[in-house]
């Protein structure tokens, strides 16, 4: 069976820099001071008719650069397309922050002399490798609400309905819809592909 | 008492809001990281850091862990090592600050150098535990390298400049492809050992930089930012790739370092222990040297 992509949208168009979505993410999974897993930024800020903001997180690419640059190999990619890792393999080095794009990879200093801790990134509300919904589940990469069958923190909490989640197909087909009605397009890209404009 | 205890928590989590607010990558600085959002001009370093790290770095070090040995022990089962008498006449070439520098450099070396293929290897060792303290050991034993790497640049730098006798040794490869002991064109240094100096050191240095960056990651020094005309995330990205080109280069000759030493010129090591090199290995393998110290009347 082939399995839907999962893939986040945030329409620009509806985003309204409330920063609900990454307070809501912090806050259900109970994140460190100094950790967002989820960012509002406005680009051209001041700039008439360019501004906008958006939701920025991990994007969940396809062929994820991530996964290709990690010495340890402590990347997985779900069959539903949600990229996940490993934190008892991770070694923070950094190798996937310089990789990704969208500077989703984040790294708490927990260690003596600031040495860097396993990296933190935004897991789709999906959990990791650990026993699903189980306490050390939880601890180390916060809530599994996919896993519960419920929608993201973040899109769910988002009042404009701006922060979309689902299969590409089903996002796709909203956004469309959304466009059509207003004859206006996206401006930022998704997917690292795109983002480096390859 | 207590209360001394909540105004060093709330101090502590203010800290680190302040840091979060601060940051170079995650801050408002996100955006100009992205390339998309306003970057077109940018040099798409993550896109050839991602290729580069997926494609390359792991199979060169592997191939330099395999090749550079694998023709030392051809050399070494087909040429042979060279022996010189440990019984006659020494010559006294290094003094005692020369010894405990390059004695820290070696220890440091030593730990930076195994450590390092962990890392890239990461992936063989399964991660965790033995990976991360492996990396930790890899930051931690820089320190000492980096306290000695310049009293060993400048102790060593006069006797390091190019001259006519480095192309000549160049050209007979050192002598060491025959088995025959003539005596060969070297000054107190020769083109080898001149080439691992100052790969050693400049790189070194350039290897702490680089190294520290990558460490640190989160940090501001608005001047680089501004000489380089790179974002912080691309100056990680240019650190990463250089620490690893550097790298194939610093270990590739580390491996000549330590088979020169201990395998192919026999007892060689023990200059660097106790400071007095043989009269005929001096006399062989730097001529020139040797000729100097005639002169002088040293031998």
């Amino acid at each position: 069976m082939e399995y839907a992509r999962m893939k986040f949208y945030c329409d620009e168009a509806r985003c309204i820099e409330c920063d609900g979505c990454s307070i809501a993410c912090a806050e259900a999974h109970e994140l460190p001071v100094g950790i967002s897993r989820r960012k509002v930024v406005t680009i051209n800020e001041g700039i008439p008719g360019k501004e906008f903001s958006t939701s920025i997180a991990c994007m969940h690419c396809t062929d994820a650069p991530c996964e290709q640059v990690c010495p340890v190999d402590c990347f997985y990619i779900r069959e539903d397309g949600i990229v996940l890792h490993d934190k008892d393999k991770c070694i923070g080095c950094g190798y996937c922050l310089y990789a990704c794009p969208f500077g989703a990879p984040q790294f708490p200093r927990d260690g003596a002399f600031g040495a860097k801790g396993a990296m933190d990134k935004c897991t789709m509300c999906a959990g990791g490798p650990l026993e699903t919904n189980s306490k050390e589940e939880r601890h180390l990469y916060g809530q599994n609400r996919i896993a519960e069958g419920k929608v993201p923190v973040c899109a769910a909490m988002c009042a404009t309905k701006a922060l979309l989640v689902g299969d590409a197909e089903s996002i796709s087909n909203i956004y469309r819809a959304r466009v059509s009605a207003r004859g206006k397009g996206a401006n930022s890209p998704y997917g690292w592909d795109r983002a480096y404009t390859k | 008492m207590r209360k001394f205890f909540y105004f060093f928590v709330a101090t502590a989590c203010l800290a680190s809001v302040a840091f979060a607010a601060d940051s170079q990558i995650w801050g408002e600085m996100r955006i100009p990281n992205i390339l998309s959002y306003g970057q077109e001009q940018s040099l798409k370093l993550g896109a050839l850091f991602t290729m580069l790290q997926n494609h390359y770095f792991g199979k060169i070090f592997l191939a330099i862990l395999v090749l550079v040995p694998l023709v030392f022990f051809v050399h070494y089962k087909v040429i042979g090592p060279k022996v010189f008498s440990h019984e006659g006449k020494k010559v006294y070439a290094f003094d005692m600050f020369n010894r405990v520098v390059h004695q820290i450099a070696a220890i440091s070396f030593i730990v930076i150098v195994p450590t390092g293929f962990v890392i890239v290897f990461g992936d063989f060792f399964g991660g965790g535990t033995f990976v991360r303290l492996c990396k930790n050991l890899h930051g931690i034993f820089t320190i000492p390298f980096a306290i000695v790497v310049i009293p060993m640049f400048v102790m060593w730098v006069k006797d390091m400049f190019l001259h006519w006798d480095d192309i000549k040794w160049l050209m007979i490869v050192g002598g060491y492809l025959s088995k025959v002991k003539n005596p060969v064109p070297a000054g107190k240094f020769n083109a080898g050992q001149k080439t691992w100096y100052w790969l050693a050191t400049l790189g070194g240095v350039l290897m702490i930089v680089t190294g520290a960056m990558m460490y640190f990651l989160d940090f501001k020094i608005e001047m680089l930012n501004n000489i380089t005309g790179l974002s912080q995330i691309d100056l990680l990205r240019v650190s990463a790739i250089l620490h690893n080109v550097v790298g194939f280069a610093v270990v590739a000759l580390f491996f000549v370092h330590i088979y020169m030493s201990i395998f192919a010129i026999k007892g060689a090591i023990h200059s660097i222990l106790t400071g007095y090199k043989e009269e005929e290995e001096v006399k062989i393998l730097h001529s020139s040297w040797y000729r100097k110290l005639k002169e002088q009347g040293k031998v």
